[in-house]
């Protein structure tokens, strides 16, 4: 795979906001740094969810969830720059990632199950080249930029502070995602059905539901979360075929973290990991990652499996 | 009396047809630089492959290996001007040490933990190696590996360098192919196949795992050693799991659990990774394509369906008659 | 003198106990059987000596010494051995390689140069063994191509490799005809010379007609003990397991 070019940061360009240049750091520019660790937060959940419902449910590791965060974000600017509408493209470049994830899953991982555990993993090690290597040549190695809608330009006022716009909107939207999922999840039959094979696979699949249908839809479900996160990132960091790469291995780490299978877990370690790297990067730029990946190994040397997780 | 047979014992030709075919290879391959990748990769996959192949462990944070032994041996160099010997032996070192202490970690866990853990851990040293620029180089890597001289012969010679990587590539070769017939070999496997029953007919199946953990690093502290004096170089990406990403490929390509896949497999991705270059600029979407492509159609790589081929026949000539059984899996 | 003893065992599992103050000795060289309905903890209980399962309470002794808290890849080498009630073989390996891995562990694992294939005194017991268990025609035979009962006959194999002084043996009739439980009887009924025998299981024939002594089980406690006539005609345990069947 292409590094990235000499001298450039290989972590998120999102994540250079402020580096420990400031000194002393003032109550304003810490609250700052909290508030954008949880709009990055946000996005963590998403990614995480997504990631972990997939697990939870089929025990496959999808590696290429970086890829169709990349790919969700690419098909939000695409459409935008034939619609126009930043709301409608919001919806339907996502739907039209969780597509190609239900395409993924029928023709790739499918024919998988029953083979090696790891199987389905190394082919979406695979299909990363492959999406990473398409962007790059429908819409260059440079990436593109995106920038934030009118509606949703500037600061609001909370009163003791100003805060970006949209960053206080990727907030809202990630909590109102997080909600029709869990509300998916728990008061749907669909939702039954995820809980108890997330539980007992097997046994699931002895009741006569048609569980091969609900693993499809999830991980539709799943990607289609992943692609949401890229296309509400995309304003804020612009876009490069790469973008998805770092974010992937953040996104186990949250998994792993938060427990794999768990939604709660996803949410209270996606929001962790957000203002983790948030704060480690006011006193110690890009060391941000570095700071989650030992977080994550002591949390899975203590835990049997993440906080909510079950060995 | 009745001696067990295997597989492996058959296709041993497969080790010693290795020597000859490898000899000749500088002079088939374009340019022999290109050839001598093939080695310290086919090295670096050989040692990756007894984990995953053999153990059953897929390691993400194989990089870590490959990074301590070419640091280690770079580092020795450049910083201490130490004897070559010295330079190699202490990469290889370094590799070992790293390898008792992320493989005691993170075997606390299995499967997809275990993976991450030692992902984990490559990426913490792929930071230190990047931050600590006076010391590393930074991500300008470390440059400056001097010249290094055996036997009188110059290793900036490309042939040379060859033989130099040929001669450790044959030895590691051989030890695993002897390993692999040892009782500690037959422990892997049993570990492998079932990891419960291993340890009720009284395996120590921790030990055994930190253990193949270990000697898979020795194998990528070598190779990351010997790509240190090939490039006379150490670039930061040597830690990166991408790194990790490309000795994956070249093991499922060329045949997981095999003894000729690693060697294949190389040759296969950086023949790929030249030619298709000259072709095309997106050389990446061929790779992607080709791992897709086998993981679902030649899940056991190119040597292992040889293998698989002639163990069926095998299978199928040792079959009772009356049992009615047929042949495969 | 006591092969085995446990001293008043333990295991629960959160709020269920599943083994339950469990006092059990066996003699050297006795079969003995366990009995019990489903749910009696049978398993559990073989899994707790076994090592497998901590138990939450009490000790085991093997040929007087404190086994309890040992792994269970030590407790085999001390000299137990154990089977599976379902089938725990190697699957992708050959019957030889899977009993000769049994006997392997026994003798050596951290050798990195010794062909195995030379390991003549192992490979002499492996086939010694297969040739008691009627396994011998199949030993290159891929383990997972076995029909069931021989499969059966193969967990066995396996267990007897690690030469144990006590074999636990979990329902080694499990899904067998009643042509293949003789067969087995016979087995167990040869290999139980010079060797202790405890097993769990459900066949009552079988039970009846090898066992010295049998433990009956219920719910996690022991409910009689005693040789096959006694428990036959015990009340309470034929109220509770085997319905006034004689």
């Amino acid at each position: 795979m292409n590094r990235p070019e000499r001298g450039r940061s290989p972590f998120p360009a999102d994540l250079e906001i402020l580096s420990g240049e400031v000194i002393p750091i003032s109550t304003e520019v810490l609250l700052l740094q909290l508030f954008i660790g949880l709009s990055l937060g946000s996005i963590y959940v998403m990614m995480a969810s997504g990631l972990s419902l997939i697990f939870g449910l089929m025990r496959v590791v999808n590696f290429a969830h970086g890829s169709f965060y990349m790919l969700g974000a690419y098909a939000f600017v695409f459409t935008l720059s034939l619609l126009g509408n930043f709301w409608i493209c919001l919806i339907i470049g996502p739907i039209i990632v969780g597509l190609l994830g239900i395409f993924v899953e029928w023709s790739g991982i499918r024919p998988l199950y029953g083979t090696e555990e790891y199987n389905p993993l190394l082919l979406t090690l695979g299909l990363n080249y492959i999406f990473v290597d398409i962007i790059r040549i429908l819409f260059g190695l440079g990436g593109i930029g995106s920038s934030v809608p009118e509606a949703l330009d500037g600061m609001v006022n909370l009163g003791f502070m100003m805060f970006p716009k949209y960053r206080f909107f990727m907030i809202v939207a990630g909590a109102v995602v997080v909600i029709l999922v869990w509300l998916f999840i728990n008061k749907t039959n669909i939702g039954m059905v995820v809980r108890a094979g997330t539980k007992d696979n097997e046994m699931v699949q002895m009741l006569g539901i048609n569980i091969k249908l609900v693993w499809r839809l999830i991980f539709g479900l799943g990607i289609a979360l992943a692609a949401l996160s890229g296309a509400l990132i995309a304003p804020i960091t612009g876009l490069v075929p790469e973008m998805g790469m770092f974010m992937v291995i953040e996104a186990f780490v949250v998994v792993v973290i938060g427990g794999m299978g768990s939604f709660m877990g996803s949410i209270v370690a996606g929001i962790l990991v957000g203002e983790v790297i948030a704060i480690t990067n006011l006193f110690f730029a890009q060391a941000g990652t570095v700071v989650i990946f030992v977080l994550m190994v002591i949390v899975l040397l203590a835990t049997k499996a993440g906080l909510f997780g079950e060995g | 009396m009745n001696r067990p047979t295997e597989i492996s014992q058959k296709l041993d030709w497969q080790f010693w047809i290795s020597i000859p075919i490898l000899a000749i290879l500088p002079f088939v391959f374009p340019y022999t630089a290109l050839a001598t990748n093939v080695l310290i990769f086919g090295l670096f996959a050989t040692g990756f492959n007894i984990l995953l192949g053999y153990t059953g462990q897929l390691s993400f944070g194989h990089a870590s290996f490959y990074g301590l032994g070419a640091y280690g041996t770079g580092l020795l160099l450049v910083k201490l001007k130490a004897p070559l010997w010295l330079g190699m032996l202490g990469g290889v070192g370094a590799a070992v040490l790293g390898g008792l202490i992320i493989g005691y970690l993170a075997l606390k866990r299995s499967d997809v933990y275990f993976s991450l853990l030692t992902l984990a851990f490559s990426q913490v040293l792929y930071f230190l190696a990047f931050q600590w620029r006076g010391f590393t180089g930074g991500d300008d890597g470390l440059r400056g590996v001097p010249v290094a001289h055996v036997f009188g012969l110059d290793l900036s010679e490309p042939l040379n360098m060859y033989y130099f990587c040929f001669v450790f590539f044959i030895i590691m070769s051989y030890f695993a192919r002897i390993l692999l017939r040892a009782p500690f070999g037959k422990a892997i496997r049993a570990v492998k196949e079932n990891e419960d029953r291993a340890i009720t007919i009284g395996f120590n199946a921790q030990r055994v795992k930190l253990i193949s953990f270990i000697i898979s690093g020795i194998y990528g502290g070598l190779a990351g050693s010997l790509f240190c004096l090939h490039l006379r170089f150490v670039p930061v990406d040597v830690f990166h799991w991408m790194t990790n990403g490309e000795v994956v490929f070249i093991s499922i390509i060329g045949g997981v659990g095999t003894y000729f896949g690693p060697i294949v497999g190389a040759i296969v991705f950086l023949l790929l990774h030249d030619i298709v270059q000259l072709i095309m600029t997106r050389w990446e979407l061929v790779v992607g394509g080709v791992l897709v492509l086998f993981i679902l159609f030649f899940n056991r790589g190119i040597v292992g369906y040889i293998e698989g081929a002639i163990t069926s026949y095998r299978e199928r000539k040792a079959l009772i008659p009356q049992s009615g059984q047929t042949g495969g899996r | 003198m006591n092969i085995i003893e446990t001293k008043e065992l333990t295991k629960s599992f959160g709020g269920l106990v599943a083994v339950d103050n469990v006092n059990f000795q066996v003699e050297k060289g006795e079969l003995r059987a366990v009995i019990g309905p489903n749910g009696a903890g049978k398993t559990t209980f073989f899994n707790v000596i076994a090592g497998r399962l901590p138990p939450t309470k009490g000790e085991i002794w093997f040929k007087g010494e404190n086994i309890t808290h040992l792994p269970p890849y030590v407790i085999t080498k001390k000299g137990i051995g154990r089977s599976f009630q379902i089938t725990n073989i190697f699957p992708k390996l050959t019957v030889f390689e899977n009993v000769r891995l049994a006997a392997q562990a026994m003798e050596v694992t951290f050798n990195f140069w010794k062909d195995v294939t030379y390991l003549d005194d192992i490979n002499r017991r492996v086939t010694e063994i297969l040739e008691r268990l009627k396994l011998i025609d199949y030993k290159d035979i891929r383990a997972s191509n076995l029909p069931h009962g021989l499969q059966r006959h193969l967990e066995i194999g396996i267990a007897l490799a690690s030469h144990p002084e006590l074999l636990l043996l979990d329902e080694p009739t499990a899904g067998m005809t009643e042509e293949e439980t003789e067969g087995m009887m016979e087995l167990i009924n040869e290999i139980s010379k010079g060797l202790t025998i405890v097993l769990v299981e459900h066949d009552m024939k079988f039970v009846m007609s090898v066992s010295k002594n049998i433990t009956v089980l219920h719910d996690g406690r022991v409910l009689a003990e005693g040789p096959p006539n006694e428990i036959r005609n015990n009340e309470e345990v034929q109220r509770v397991y085997l319905g006034k069947q004689k």
